[in-house]
C-alpha cells in the first residue's frame, strides 16, 4: 500500500515539532476568527451555527423535485435546499428542442423557465433558508433572474434572499454540460456577478473545484486552481468592472470535494483559508477582515462512492462528512451510497442526511473549533499542501493565469493526468479499495440497492408539456423583451445584460431563448447543436 | 478487420453528457493496449456515432456513460441495426444501474462495464469479442 498523499508526496510514520520548525501560531495559524483564518472564521466556530446541513435533489419535472424537497424538508433538511439541472437545461436547450426532448430532467431538475421555478418552490420558503441552484455556468445569470421574479411575486425583500445561483465560467473544462464559448461564460458571469455586488444581494457565485476533483484533480492541484480562478475572475470584476475588492466579499463561495484521505482533506480546507485570506490580503489590498474570508463549502465525494458492495459507501460517507465537518464549512452535501449507481433514491437521501446529523449531533464535532489544529501531522500537511499548490499555481500563471491555462489545454491536462495516476494505482493494489480491489465478493453476491431512475417517457412527458405551455405565453410581450435583450447584447462586453435577462425571464422566455438570442448577438448559431431555428425575427 | 493489425476502436460520449473522463481513460489505455482509438469526445448524436463509426470501419464501438435515461444508446442501437453494423459489438461503460445494463444487452448492447471496471477486463473483453466476430465474419 502507497504511503503518500494523493499529491504523491511521501508520508512519514510520525511527525514531530521539528517538523513545523519556523512555524508561528500567530502569524501563519492563528486563533479562529483571526488572520489568516487557517482554523475558520467564526471564534465559536458551530456553537454559533451548525452548516447547513443537505442534499442535493433534483431529477425529471420540477413538480417530481418539488416533491422531493419537501420530502428533504420533512428528513431534516430545513437551513437550505440545493437543486441541480438536468442536462439540456445546463447547455441549455429547452425541452421541446429535439435533443432535448431525449435527455429532458436526466440527471437533475428541467429548470428551463420561470413557471418551472414557481412549480419547483411551491409551497417551499424562499427564505429563512439558502437557496442553491447548480448545474452550469451558462443558465446561472438565467437562474439569478427566477429568484429576481419570484421574490417580487411573492412580495419578499430580494436582500433577505440567501444562497447561491451562479457559477464559475470553467465547469465545462472539468466535464460539465454547458455548450457556451469560455469568453461568453466570463462576460456572463462578470454580468451577474456585478449585479449582485451593486445591489447587496446575498446571492453568493460558486468559484468551485468540486467539479475538478470528482473529474480526476489532486488536492494540491485542486488548492491551486481555485486559487487561480478566484485571482482572475475577482480580478477581472475589480479591473473591469471596477468594483472595490472589499464589496466583493458577499460574491465567491467554494465547494470543496472531501475524499478518503482524511487528514489531508481536513489539511487542505484548512490550507485554502490561510491561501484566500493572503491573496486577499496580497494581491487585491483587501482592507477588511470580512474580505480575507473565502466562504466555503463541503461536498462529499462521489468519486469515491463504489458500485460494488454500495452500502460500504455509508462508511466512506461518514468518515468524509466528519473530515468536512472537522476542517470547518459552511454546509455539506453529500454523495450517496448509490452515487455509482444513479441519482439519489429517497432511501439513500435519508441516509446520507441522517449520517450529517449523527455527525453533527452525536460525535461532539461541534462543541470545539478546529479541534485538529497543532496536530503534528496536520499542521504539517496544511504546510505541504500549500506549498505544492503554490508550485502549481506558478505553473497556471506562467501560462498567463486560469483563462489562459484552460485555453491552452493546460488544466485539461493535468487533470487527467492525475485520473490516470489514480486509476493505476487502483489496478495495481497500490491504493486499496474495499469491494474493488479488495474483499471482493461475485457480482451475484451484491447487495441490491434502490434505484430511482428517470425513464424516456418522462422526459417526453416534460418535452410536450413544454411546446404547449411555449404557445400560451404572452407572445408580444416575450417578442418585446428578446428584442431588447438581442439590442443590449450588441452593445459590447461591458453592457450589462442583467436587467434585460429579468425582463425576459419576467415575460416567461425560457433558458434556450435567452440564451439562444445572445449567442446570436454574439455572432453564435442560436442553437448550439444547429438543429432548430431561431423563432424570433431578430435583425 | 481482415487487412488490418490493430483493433480499432470507436470511444465516445452520446448526446449531452459531458463527462469525458471516463472515455478519455479508457482511450488511453486501450492505445498503451496497441490498439487504434477513434475517440469522438463529446456532444455526439448516435447519426454522428454511427457515420465516424461506418467511415473510420471500427471494429468496436465504445460508449461512456454517466447518467441517463438511455434514450440515446437506445437509437444508436437501432442505427447500429439498420445500418448493418449488428457485427460491430456495442460496449457501455460507466454509471448504469443494473437493471438499465440489462434493458441495454437486450437492446443489442454486448456488454456494460460498472464503474471501477478494470483496464484489463475491457481490453480483454475486446480482444476476445473482436476474435470471436472475426470467426464468423470470416
Amino acid at each position: 500500500m502507497k504511503r503518500e498523499t494523493d499529491y504523491g508526496y511521501e508520508i512519514k510514520p510520525v511527525y514531530t515539532p521539528g517538523d513545523l520548525e519556523g512555524l508561528d501560531y500567530g502569524k501563519d495559524i492563528g486563533d479562529p476568527g483571526s488572520y489568516p483564518f487557517v482554523r475558520g472564521y467564526h471564534p465559536k466556530g458551530y456553537r454559533d451555527r451548525v452548516w447547513t446541513r443537505r442534499m442535493t435533489a433534483g431529477l425529471g419535472s420540477s413538480r417530481r423535485t418539488n416533491a422531493a424537497l419537501k420530502r428533504y424538508r420533512e428528513m431534516g433538511q430545513t437551513q437550505g435546499m440545493l437543486v441541480i439541472c438536468d442536462r439540456p437545461n445546463a447547455m441549455p436547450i429547452d425541452a421541446d428542442h429535439p435533443m432535448g426532448r431525449r435527455e429532458a430532467g436526466v440527471l437533475g431538475w428541467h429548470g428551463a423557465s420561470l413557471l418551472e421555478f414557481e412549480e419547483l418552490m411551491d409551497g417551499i420558503p424562499l427564505t429563512g433558508q439558502s437557496i442553491t441552484l447548480l448545474g452550469s455556468s451558462a443558465m446561472s445569470a438565467i437562474r439569478l433572474a427566477y429568484v429576481v421574479a419570484l421574490a417580487e411575486k411573492r412580495g419578499i425583500e430580494l436582500t433577505e434572499v440567501h444562497g447561491s445561483t451562479t457559477e464559475y465560467p470553467f465547469c465545462h473544462t472539468f466535464g460539465q454540460t454547458d455548450h457556451l464559448p469560455l469568453d461568453l461564460l466570463i462576460k456572463l458571469w462578470l454580468d451577474s456577478s456585478e449585479y449582485i455586488v451593486r445591489n447587496k444581494l446575498h446571492m453568493r457565485s460558486g468559484i468551485l473545484t468540486q467539479h475538478f476533483q470528482e473529474s480526476g484533480g489532486n488536492n494540491a492541484q485542486a488548492l491551486a486552481i481555485e486559487i487561480a480562478q478566484l485571482k482572475e475572475l475577482l480580478g477581472l470584476l475589480v479591473n473591469e468592472r471596477g468594483l472595490d475588492f472589499d464589496d466583493l466579499y458577499l460574491l465567491p463561495y467554494e465547494l470543496q470535494s472531501i475524499g478518503m484521505r482524511f487528514f489531508e482533506e481536513v489539511a487542505k480546507v484548512r490550507a485554502l483559508r490561510r491561501m484566500y485570506a493572503k491573496m486577499a490580503k496580497e494581491t487585491f489590498k483587501a482592507k477588511s477582515e470580512k474580505a480575507c474570508q473565502l466562504l466555503i463549502s463541503i461536498h462529499t465525494s462521489g468519486r469515491a462512492m463504489t458500485y460494488q458492495q454500495p452500502f460500504n459507501n455509508i462508511a466512506r460517507c461518514a468518515i468524509q462528512t466528519l473530515a468536512g465537518a472537522i476542517a470547518g464549512c459552511t454546509a455539506i452535501d453529500n454523495a450517496c451510497l448509490d452515487n455509482a449507481h444513479a441519482e439519489p433514491s429517497p432511501f439513500a437521501a435519508r441516509m446520507s442526511l441522517n449520517t450529517q446529523h449523527i455527525v453533527s449531533d452525536e460525535t461532539g464535532v461541534t462543541d470545539v473549533t478546529d479541534p485538529l489544529a497543532g496536530s503534528y501531522f496536520v499542521e504539517y500537511l496544511t504546510n505541504r499542501v500549500e506549498a505544492e499548490a503554490y508550485k502549481i499555481l506558478q505553473q497556471i500563471e506562467d501560462q498567463g493565469g486560469m483563462i489562459a491555462a484552460v485555453k491552452k489545454g493546460y488544466i485539461h491536462e493535468i487533470m487527467e493526468d492525475s485520473a490516470r495516476k489514480r486509476q493505476r494505482e487502483i489496478e495495481s493494489g497500490e491504493r486499496l479499495m474495499v469491494g474493488v480491489n479488495e474483499l471482493v465478493i461475485p457480482p451475484e453476491e451484491d447487495d441490491d440497492i434502490p434505484i430511482q431512475s428517470v425513464e424516456v417517457s418522462d422526459s417526453e412527458e416534460i418535452a410536450t408539456r413544454m411546446e404547449h405551455w411555449k404557445k400560451t405565453r404572452d407572445l408580444p410581450l416575450l417578442k418585446e423583451r428578446i428584442a431588447q435583450l438581442y439590442d443590449d447584447a450588441n452593445k459590447g462586453d461591458r453592457y450589462n445584460l442583467m436587467p434585460s435577462i429579468i425582463e425576459a425571464v419576467k415575460a416567461y422566455g425560457t433558458a434556450g431563448e435567452i440564451v439562444g438570442v445572445i449567442r446570436r448577438a454574439y455572432g453564435f448559431p442560436y442553437d448550439p447543436l444547429e438543429m432548430i431555428d431561431c423563432p424570433f425575427d431578430l435583425p | 478487420m481482415s487487412a488490418r493489425q490493430r483493433i480499432k476502436v470507436l470511444v465516445t460520449v452520446i448526446g449531452l453528457d459531458g463527462h469525458f473522463t471516463g472515455a478519455e481513460i479508457v482511450s488511453r489505455f486501450l492505445m498503451d493496449a496497441g490498439m487504434e482509438v477513434v475517440y469522438l469526445g463529446i456532444y455526439q448524436t448516435p447519426e454522428m456515432i454511427v457515420n465516424a463509426a461506418i467511415q473510420e470501419s471500427v471494429d468496436v464501438i465504445g460508449i461512456s456513460s454517466h447518467a441517463s435515461n438511455y434514450e440515446q444508446i437506445n437509437l444508436l442501437m437501432d442505427l447500429v441495426k439498420k445500418n448493418n453494423l449488428s457485427h460491430v459489438p456495442v460496449i457501455c461503460g460507466g454509471t448504469i444501474p443494473k437493471e438499465h445494463a440489462q434493458a441495454l444487452m437486450k437492446k443489442g448492447v454486448s456488454k456494460v462495464f460498472p464503474p471501477q471496471s478494470t483496464s484489463d477486463s475491457i481490453i480483454n473483453y475486446i480482444l476476445s469479442a473482436v476474435r470471436s466476430q472475426n470467426v464468423i465474419g470470416d
